[in-house]
Formats: structure tokens, sequence, C-alpha cells
């Protein structure tokens, strides 16, 4: 079961990977076209400012899973340094269900009506000619919120805390 | 009104109590106000339908253009590091500066200095420093204190000398603050502040920063002291000076620049940084004359595109001279860019620079987003109000809020990141300095430099931790705090003198724009 469980978030970590990877990438070239566009010819386009906002969007929400997987978010290390590694470990679980869970079950459970009405309208882009497809960004909030609490959970039933974690 | 205060007290020593246990900060922060939001709403102190803002507060923050900034950054600064073009950098300024200790030292400086703009926010510059300088520096003879203190306070000028990325944060935080300050103080059309404000505030501050540690090098280390004269290093070869510096100083000084000229905002600069850096390392990577002549025609190829606007041209006709020139420029672009990124996804060297980025900016953003519920638990039990009426009492007005909150600032800086900081505090804070007529630059600049001063003071110093956590165990703590304590009184030279003369961090911005 626990096996089972740590296989299937590393397999979804390595799916938010290449997705978050993808997204930095399109977030490059879409400001690149952006800057070259508007500096050669003196030309903008809503659609590519639109692009560059979802990849944005995206890349952000897909982040902060990413750098939970990989103990990458700072520690204040003050105390815990003269602690044993069991303190960590435990410190960590109880912040996952106490701090983790809660906060980023919120983040799905309130959004849920908003969300459910973007569906329903296919919302698109707020712009006049902007791009469609809005409602697919922000599915990504929950989305995101879900990895975290799975990455989350799998980072303590590892027993690994700290993991490379600060810096 | 009793209950909501005591609230307030319990979310404060519960979020502190979070952050010191250990677990990710960001965890804290988030979680520390919704179980208190929890407990006090069995109370009836707390609404809990108030949390039910908090996924719009997070979309808010994804759809942030000015944000869009932080990871271009991140990703610049991390390809000029893991392309070794900044350690090459420090190499050939050394052997420019002669080897002795003074000229190490200086080296040193100038070369933090000049890369701050490619350092991330948390001590990856120091770790850097340490890698590459401190075993030159004490080769060359420079007092494995002193040699400690240049490194800690040098890893600090990233954060002020702009593009800094703590500056873009600043920038978001205090512009929305202050236009909703202004608004509630019956200002409806306060002048917004923007990132571009706070890079040309900081600017000459964060020189005058430079000027002094530089002063202090000169005279400290004057060459008499010396017992021998270290044999002279190779002499260097103008074409390498050349090659190793330019295209980063270029880099760094349109990405500036065309902020400052107010051609570019700080997001597309960043853009344009980040794929500066990419074709940089690309050409460090490949020996291929071919690539390396089309890589060098792309960049320049941008930085002439970014003249050509600068200079009021780009909008033409494509039949135009500018206008086929423009069509040249963004077909080499177009090809060197991709070039460039092929070649270095293929010696590996792409996908753990991206890797990298996504963990820092996810770092920076599960702060960003853990710091929109604390600030709206904190209003839910009118916390903005209690602090607004706190510092009305204070005695000295204006002043003595300013004072409060930089102490502030300056003791969570032994505990906080400044991201942290910066997203707790000015929200929670700042109305009551930016809802007068203190200048907001101004003031983000001096909280700039009182995050920097703060992350070096002894005992509990960012810079200090990361500096340990690297140097050599020959090196002693104490050897630490010694070697910084000259560059903490600096700093607070520096710090008293902003504090004295705002124009320094106000007079470039309404030079340039007006």
């Amino acid at each position: 079961m626990r096996g089972l469980f740590l296989n299937i978030a590393a397999l979804l970590d390595r799916i938010t990977r290449a997705a978050c990877m993808v997204a930095v990438l399109m977030l490059v070239a879409a400001v690149l076209t952006i800057v070259v566009l508007r500096y050669g010819f003196g030309v903008g386009y809503i659609g590519l400012q639109d692009f560059a906002n979802y990849a944005f969007a995206i890349l952000l929400a897909l982040s902060v899973p990413v750098c939970l997987a990989q103990g990458g978010h700072v520690r204040v290390e003050v105390i815990s340094e003269r602690m044993g590694p069991s303190y960590l470990r435990v410190a960590d679980a109880v912040a996952l269900v106490l701090f983790l869970i809660p906060a980023f079950g919120l983040l799905i459970w309130a959004y849920w009506p908003e969300l459910r009405y973007a569906w329903q309208i296919r919302e698109a882009s707020i712009e006049t000619g902007g791009l469609p497809g809005l409602y697919l960004v922000k599915t990504t909030l929950p989305i995101a919120a879900g990895l975290t609490i799975v990455q989350g959970i799998a980072a303590v039933l590892r027993g690994e805390p700290g993991a490379g974690a600060s810096s | 009104m009793i209950a909501q205060e005591f609230f307030l007290l319990l979310l404060l020593l519960g979020l502190f109590a979070g952050i010191l246990s250990g677990i990710p900060a960001m965890l804290a922060i988030a979680g520390a106000p919704l179980v208190t939001a929890a407990i006090a709403s069995l109370f009836g102190v707390f609404d809990l339908s108030f949390l039910k803002f908090f996924p719009a507060r997070v979309w808010g923050i994804m759809s942030n253009s000015l944000l869009m900034a932080v990871p271009l950054f991140v990703l610049m600064g991390v390809l000029l590091e893991r392309a070794r073009l900044a350690e090459n950098m420090l190499t050939v300024l050394a052997r420019m500066m002669g080897g002795s200790a003074r000229g190490m030292g200086l080296s040193v400086l100038l070369f933090s200095a000049m890369i701050a703009a490619a350092t991330g926010i948390i001590g990856a510059t120091i770790v850097m420093l340490v890698l590459v300088s401190l075993k030159p520096m004490l080769e060359a003879g420079v007092p494995p204190r002193r040699a400690s203190g240049l490194i800690c306070a040098s890893g600090t000028l990233g954060q002020i000398i702009p593009p800094s990325i703590i500056l873009v944060l600043l920038g978001d935080q205090i512009g929305n603050t202050y236009l909703e300050a202004q608004q509630q103080a019956g200002n409806f059309a306060p002048l917004p502040v923007s990132v571009a404000d706070l890079f040309a505030g900081a600017l000459i501050p964060g020189l005058i920063l430079v000027a002094l540690y530089a002063l202090y090098l000169t005279v400290v280390m004057r060459p008499a002291r010396q017992a021998a004269k270290p044999p002279s290093p190779p002499r260097v070869h103008p074409r390498e000076v050349i090659f190793t510096f330019l295209p980063p100083m270029l880099l760094i000084l349109s990405v500036l620049g065309s902020i400052l000229a107010g051609v570019a905002t700080a997001t597309e600069a960043a853009g344009l940084g980040a794929v500066g850096a990419l074709l940089m390392a690309a050409f460090a990577t490949t020996e291929n004359r071919g690539v390396r002549t089309l890589l060098a025609a792309a960049g320049l190829a941008a930085f002439a595109l970014v003249a050509l606007r600068a200079a009021g041209i780009g909008r033409t006709a494509t039949d135009s001279a500018a206008g086929l020139f423009a069509i040249v420029a963004v077909a080499l672009i177009a090809v060197g860019t991709l070039a460039a990124a092929l070649k270095l996804w293929r010696s590996g060297l792409l996908q753990p620079s991206l890797s990298e980025t996504m963990k820092i900016s996810g770092m920076v953003f599960g702060i960003v987003i853990a710091a929109s519920l604390l600030a709206l638990v904190f209003r839910g039990f009118g916390g903005d109000r209690l602090v607004m009426e706190l510092m009305r009492s204070l005695p000295g007005d204006q002043m003595g809020a300013l004072l409060v909150i930089m102490l502030v600032v300056f003791l969570l800086g032994f505990i906080l990141e400044a991201v942290e900081i910066i997203y707790i505090v000015v929200p929670l804070m700042g109305p009551a300095i930016l809802g007068t007529d203190i200048s907001p630059v101004w003031f983000g600049v001096l909280l700039a430099m009182n995050l920097q001063t703060s992350f070096l003071t002894p005992p509990f110093g960012f810079a200090l931790f990361y500096f340990r956590s690297v140097a050599p165990r020959s090196i002693t703590t104490g050897d630490i705090y010694r070697g910084v304590a000259p560059f903490v009184v600096l700093q607070l030279a520096a710090l008293a003198t902003l504090v004295a003369i705002p124009e320094l961090a106000t007079w470039l911005p309404s030079l340039i724009f007006g």
C-alpha cells in the first residue's frame, strides 16, 4: 500500500515536472516573441499576451508541488538541527495533517463553485480578442493543490524530511 | 474586541513557533492562521466564510503579470551560474588585479557587485563565492577573517543592486499596498509605484555600499602590510578580458538599462535576460565556430533591437530600412535561440537549469501563496485596524512608525527569508507608512537595505549560516563574526545616511520617470 502510493506519487511528480518545464519554456518563448514583435515592428497581440499569462499561471501553480517533492521549500533550521532526525519526521507529519492538508484542501474545496461556473460558461480571457480556455488554466489551481497534498503525504511516508532542504 | 486581540496574539505566537519548528516555512505561514481561525470560529470570534476568498487571492497571484519576471530572472541567473560564466569572470578579474591581497579583495567585491543581477534570492551567491573565491583570496594573503566577512557582505549585495528579485517582489507589494493605503487616506489618484521606480531608487544606495566596502578594503589592506610579494601571475590578454566580460556586462547593462530607460517592463527585460543568458551559456559550451558566430549574431541582434526600440524607430513599415533590419534581426534571434536551446539540451545543461528554476520559483511562490492566507486571516481578525491604531499611538508620528517597522524587519531578518518578510510585513504594517506623504520608493529601498543588513548581522544573519555551511572548519564561527562586524558597521552607516538623505533613493527615479 505504502509502496504503491509512493510509486504513484513519483509518477505524478515526473508528469508535473514535465508539464512545469514545458510551461517555463513556453513562458520564455512567449515573452521573447512579445518583445521581439513589439520592439521590431511595434505590434502586439492580446492572444500572445494571454498565452504568456497562461504559461505563467500554470508554471506558478505547478512549481509548488514540484518544489515540495524535492524538499526545496525553505526551512528555518535553528532549532531542528540540534534535535535528532526523528524530531523532524514527527514535526513534518504534524505539519502535514494540521497545516498542509487543510490549507491546500481549502484551496480545492473553496474554489469549487467558481471553477464549476468557469467550466459552465467555458470561460475565456476577459480581454477582447483574447484566448479561449481560461477555465482550463483555472483548473490547474485545484490540481496543483491536490498534487501538493499527494507530494506532502509521500514525503512523510518516505520518512526523509528535509532531504535537500534549504537553498 | 479583546477576544480578537487575544486570537491575533495566538496567531503570531503560533506563526513563530511553526516557523522555528523547522517545518517548511510555507506550511507554517499558511497553517498557523488557518488553525487559529478554526479555533476562533468555535468561540464565534472568526467568520469562517472569510476563508472562501483564499482561492480567489491565489488566482490573483497566478494572474499577476508582474511576478512573471521572477522565474525569468531566476532562469537567467541559474544559466549564468551553471555555464560557469560568473566563475570565469572572477578568475580573469583576479589576475588583472595582480594577485595581491588587496587586488584580490577588491576584485571579489567588484565581481559581486557586477553579478548581483544574476543572483538568486537565497544564499546561492554566497555558496558560489565561497567555492570560487575563498581559496584564491587566502592564497593571495587575505586574512581568513577578512575574507569571510567580505564574502558574506558581498553576497548580500545582490539583494539591493538592481535588477534584483527582491526589488521585483517589493515593487509588487509596495505598489499594491501604496495604492490601497493612499485611496483609504483620501487620495484617489496616487502615482503608481513600479518595479522600475525601485530599481532606479536602489541604484545609488547600492553603489554607495559598494564604494564604502571598497574604501574600507583599500584602507585596511595596505600592500605594505604584506610579508612577501606573491609571484606575479601570468599576464592577462586583452582579448580574454573582452571575451569574458563584455557579454555578461552587455547583458546586465541592457537588462537594467532597458528598464531604467522606460523601454522595457521588468518582465520584458527579464525575458530578454533569460534569452541572453541562454545564448551565452550555449556559446560557452560549444567549440564550433559556425554555431558560435550564429549565437553571437543572435545576441547582437537582440541588443540592436532594444537599441532600435530605445531610438524610437521601431514602428516603421516593413519596407523601410529599419523594417528590413528588424526582420533580419528577428530571424537571427529566432534561429539563434532555438540553436542555443537545442545545444544546451543535448549537452545536458538545460534540464538541470530548468529544474533549478522551477524549484526556486516554487519556493518563492509557495511563500507568496501562504502569505496571502495569512494576510486574509489577519484582516479577518481586524488586525489591519489594530496595527493602524498602534502605529498612530506611537510618538513621533510617521517617523516613529517607520522606526518600528524597520526594527521589526531587522529582527525578522534573523529568522525569515526576504520573501516571507516582504509578503508579511508590507501588507500588514505598510499602510501606516504608505498612507502618508512618505515616498514609497524611499521606504522600499530602506526596507531592502535593512533586510540586507539584517542578513549580515551576527549571530543569526542568514548570510553567515550559508557561509558556515560551505566554509572549511578551519575558519571558526568567531572568525566569521569578527570578520563581518566592520561590514555591519558600514551597512548601518549607509542606512543612517539613507534615512538622513532620502534624495539618495528618490532623486534618480524622479529624474528618469518624472
